[in-house]
């Protein structure tokens, strides 16, 4: 993980973020948090805490909207969820990244013979 | 489009930063919670379980700060920051703040007086369309060396005809008209220029046509177009002005057209021109007398057009070897023509006014140099908390433009009403072109910022603390007094006063030769007498005065009426009265001398007079006699001749007595007898060694004839200007009288340009000198009281107090003595460059630069005797407990 770059890193964790959303409707830092630490398995060593700044960006660009509420245990917490814009922007980036990997693929593909 | 969204989220959240660190630390707080309810029920005691949260969490501070860094704009912050940090320090030490923003107004202000000078006659586009495709075609002159010489009509035309270069080409010639007023005969501006003249301008007139091609030639009747203001004063701006006529030069002319308000084709200190009219043709290839004007075609360059003319020129001279074997052309940018004398002027005081600033940017630097051993502990208390040197220079750069804007806000204040005052003084004093437009614009404003920015980054980035302290972290484990983190400083201090010193004796050094010049010239006898003398030009209507005879008349009774006017003592008229840069040259043989070999005639000025010349202007004859009016028109010629002229042509010997040659207006020789010689005159400016001259007599035919006026009065001068006036009025209603003047203020008028020069330099030098001495007095100042405890030391070991005073006073002067020999090197190129600008100032400029060395030197040491006297009353008991 620590060879991928801070604004890589930004960029995959904002995609996550979404696409957690989009999975799980509504949810809180935390719980966002959780879903991408289990997600990802052990890739997500890094704290917790980054995820914030991350959240305030999408928030700023207007992907996100954030709005009290409580959580399933009774505990009040700040839930996220996904605008329009949002869903947008995470379907574009998905059918981006399914371009770029498939070409990725093919590149890496074993060679056949010709 | 989501980044600007983001943006001005971001910027808006500055404005509630304290709800949303509220709303940041309730978020955290529930995240925490939510963790630690996890962890409880994976079965983690309570402690551990926050403990495990906080740890995964990565600290709720860090988590802040970076939350923050993305909620709101970091650098505005910083910024905002810094400015309320640098006011509260500027603030706190006022003293400090008062000198540097001073020092630096003194600076940015001088060179925004300046610059609004250069901007109004050199860098303001000219009131033309496309004006930088305009070029003045100066004849050039190899041969004699003239680079900026008038052309011949032929030569106009040929280079008219033959270049492909220009759109359009046209010539004119600035001359004085004498028209009938609403009240008098008077004397006004008046442009000759051939058809063409105002499409090459490219401004018709407003109302009516420009000149049509036919009547450039010989024999066209005669049409004038005027300026506007004539059309309002001689017309009373009336609209059926077209088709009316006007009398000027004795002849009738029909307006054609009226041209617009503010066109003006010479930009001299004074009124626009008020006629203009169609220059005819004239044959003559040798008579040298219009400026050609050409508008470049679209896409070609100026060099391309000078070789054009180049070519042109070759083959004129081989077609017509008598009259242009040495004529060449050389274009000029419009722009640079019309500034011409005063280009170099307004560069060279430029150049001085970036000397002073460089010199108050050196005693700022020095000043935040003094601070910053002070400030050492601060800034290496910040960088231990975590500030990076990015950051402190930062911190830095913005003290130091805040000083230098507010040194430039009061720069620009001390500018505006001193540049109107030297604007106002140099076009009293000689011809700078559009001077009068002198103002702030945006320009100005323009030139101000970017110095002022200059300036700042310059001594807050360069001289920086940050950069002179050294390792930070060095000064928080030294003690302050005795550390060593600030010998680079001083190093640096040292460095910076010797600049400064060098600076201002190299200042000095052009302000002394300058005042040193003017000096000379004043000191430098005129060669007559000119107090209670007044003078005036006389302009007699050439039709009416065409016959020799009417002309003598005319100049007799002249003469015998202004010397009986009451308080008049005598008067006499002349062609070209002295110190006012005209005269004419003339060749002539010695009769009884064979040519001189070179098969070309000797040459002298001449003068027209009439009989009794020198004995009112108080001329010296040295040898023989002056004119009387026995000399008449049938008498034998009878001429004087200048001291230098009798040495120079008969070498030796009494040239009383002796003949010369000279050709009439028909070429054919006509002798003339020498009867006297007179002392010399500098005919040509105080500056200018006498030339040979020979004084020709009014009442003899001559080849011009004598219109100045001079009057000797027993009272004041100028009392008589009215009574002259009425006089000449009274004789001949049609001569218009001009330039009253009193030969004193011809005097001072002659002198004025080097005494702008001497006065404005001399100023800046003066600035240069004292910014100088605050800098040696701040640096030697500085290490008395950074060597205080040294000095109590020696003192309590038995120092002598004067050994302590010489111990400072060496210090001070050896960085004294070293900027002053830099200085003097760097003089030695500002007297090469005064020797070209100046020619004719010969004195010798070693003693000048070794009275302002001396000067430098002195006020040196008075600025290092004050902290070296206090050094030398230290208590040492005081000192030794200092630290």
């Amino acid at each position: 993980m620590k060879e991928i770059k801070a604004d890589v890193w930004q960029g995959t964790l904002a995609l996550m973020v979404l696409k957690t959303l989009d999975t799980l409707g509504p949810l809180h830092g935390y719980g966002i948090a959780r879903r991408i630490e289990q997600t990802s398995g052990d890739l997500l060593e890094v704290n917790y805490g980054t995820l914030y700044p991350a959240l305030l960006k999408l928030e700023q660009e207007g992907f996100i909207a954030a709005e009290w509420g409580v959580s399933e245990n009774n505990r009040k917490a700040k839930f996220y969820k996904l605008t329009r814009a949002g869903r947008k922007q995470l379907d574009k980036a998905a059918r981006d990244w399914e371009r770029t990997t498939a070409i990725i693929a093919r590149f890496f593909a074993p060679e056949e013979a010709s | 489009m989501r980044s600007l969204r983001a943006a001005l989220v971001r910027f808006a959240s500055l404005f509630d930063r304290a709800r949303l660190d509220r709303e940041l630390a309730a978020e955290l707080e529930s995240h925490l919670a939510l963790h630690v309810d996890d962890n409880l029920r994976a079965g983690m005691t309570a402690a551990e379980a926050r403990r495990q949260a906080l740890l995964k969490l990565g600290g709720v501070a860090q988590v802040t700060e970076r939350y923050r860094a993305r909620r709101g704009l970091p650098w505005l912050e910083n910024l905002i920051r810094d400015l309320g940090f640098g006011l509260r320090m500027l603030r706190r030490h006022p003293g400090f703040t008062a000198v540097a923003v001073l020092t630096l107004a003194l600076g940015i202000g001088a060179n925004t007086a300046i610059f609004s000078l250069v901007n109004a006659v050199l860098l303001r586009p000219l009131p033309f369309p496309d004006p930088d495709r305009l070029v003045l075609v100066w004849a050039t002159d190899t041969k004699a060396g003239r680079m900026e010489d008038v052309a011949s009509y032929p030569d106009f035309a040929d280079w008219k005809a033959g270049s492909r270069s220009f759109a359009q080409m046209a010539a004119f010639t600035l001359r004085g008209m004498t028209i009938d007023g609403p009240e008098e005969t008077e004397r006004v501006r008046a442009v000759q220029a051939t058809p063409g003249f105002f499409e090459t301008l490219g401004v018709l007139p407003a109302q009516g046509r420009p000149f049509r091609p036919d009547e450039g030639e010989p024999g066209a009747g005669r049409v004038a177009v005027l300026g506007h203001a004539a059309w309002k004063r001689l017309f009373g701006g009336r609209p059926d002005v077209l088709g009316r006529t006007l009398r000027a030069n004795e002849e009738i002319y029909t307006v054609i057209g009226v041209m617009p308000p503010g066109f003006r084709v010479s930009f001299s200190p004074g009124p626009a021109e008020q006629i203009y009219v169609p220059l005819l043709r004239d044959p003559n290839r040798n008579h040298g007398f219009l400026r050609v004007l050409g508008r470049l075609r679209p896409r070609v360059a100026r060099p391309a057009a000078q070789a054009e003319l180049d070519r042109l020129t070759a083959a004129l001279a081989q077609e017509y070897p008598d009259s242009n074997a040495s004529t060449g052309a050389r274009a000029v940018p419009l722009g640079e023509a019309v500034a011409g004398r005063a280009r170099t002027a307004l560069l060279i005081l430029l150049g001085v006014v970036t000397l002073v600033l460089l010199i108050a940017c050196t005693n700022v630097a020095s000043l935040f140099l003094a601070r910053s051993v002070a400030r050492q502990k601060e800034l290496a208390l910040r960088a231990a908390l975590g500030a990076g040197r990015g950051r402190l220079l930062q911190q830095m750069i913005t003290e130091s433009l805040l000083l230098a804007g507010a040194g430039g806000a009061l720069g620009l204040l001390l500018a505006h009403p001193a540049a109107a005052l030297l604007a106002r003084r140099l076009a009293q004093s000689f011809d700078v072109p559009r001077i009068e437009s002198t103002g702030t614009d945006g320009g100005v404003l323009a030139f101000t910022l970017l110095v002022s920015l200059a300036t700042g980054l310059l001594f807050g980035s360069v001289f920086s603390p940050v950069h002179a302290s050294g390792p930070l972290d060095r000064a928080l484990r030294e003690s302050s007094r005795t550390s060593t983190g600030g010998v680079r400083g001083r190093r640096l201090r040292s460095l910076l006063v010797v600049t400064e010193t060098a600076l201002a004796l190299v200042l000095l050094a052009a302000a002394g030769l300058l005042l040193r010049h003017l000096w000379v010239l004043r000191a430098t006898p005129p060669g007559f007498q000119p107090g209670h003398l007044l003078t005036a030009s006389l302009v007699p209507p050439d039709k009416k005065y065409a016959e020799a005879p009417r002309r003598r008349r005319l100049i007799a009774e002249l003469q015998s009426r202004a010397a009986a006017l009451p308080g008049a003592r005598s008067a006499a008229l002349l062609t070209n009265l002295p110190l006012t840069d005209n005269w004419d040259s003339l060749g002539f043989r010695i009769a009884g001398q064979a040519d001189p070999a070179s098969g070309e005639p000797l040459s002298a000025n001449f003068n027209v007079v009439s009989p009794g010349y020198f004995r009112t202007m108080g001329i010296p004859m040295l040898n023989g006699r002056e004119m009387t009016p026995q000399d008449t028109a049938g008498a034998p010629g009878a001429i004087v001749v200048n001291e230098t002229a009798a040495r120079r042509f008969w070498p030796g010997k009494d040239p009383v007595g002796e003949r010369i040659l000279l050709p009439d207006e028909e070429g054919t020789d006509q002798t003339w007898t020498v009867v006297g010689v007179a002392g010399d005159v500098r005919q040509m400016g105080l500056a200018h060694e006498p030339h040979p001259e020979i004084f020709l007599n009014a009442l003899q035919p001559t080849p011009a004839w004598p219109m100045t006026l001079v009057l000797r009065t027993s009272g004041d001068p100028a009392a008589l200007a009215g009574p002259l006036k009425r006089l000449v009025r009274s004789v001949d209603r049609d001569v218009p009288v001009m330039e009253v003047r009193t030969l004193d203020e011809v005097l001072g008028a002659s002198l004025a340009e080097p005494r702008v020069y001497a006065l404005l330099v001399g100023l800046f030098a003066a600035l240069a000198l004292a910014l100088a001495a605050v800098g040696i007095y701040g640096v030697v100042s500085y290490t008395v009281t950074w060597r205080t405890p040294e000095m109590g030391v020696r003192l309590a070991l038995g120092a002598d107090r004067s050994a302590i005073v010489r111990l400072v006073l060496r210090n001070g002067l050896a960085l004294a003595l070293t900027g002053t020999a830099i200085g003097l090197a760097g003089s030695l190129l500002v007297v090469r460059l005064f020797t070209r600008w100046m020619p004719g100032a010969t004195t010798n400029p070693a003693w000048t630069l070794a009275a302002v060395a001396a000067l430098l030197l002195a006020v040196a040491l008075a600025a290092t005797w004050l902290p070296a006297r206090r050094a030398s009353r230290v208590d040492p008991a005081i000192a030794l407990r200092w630290e």
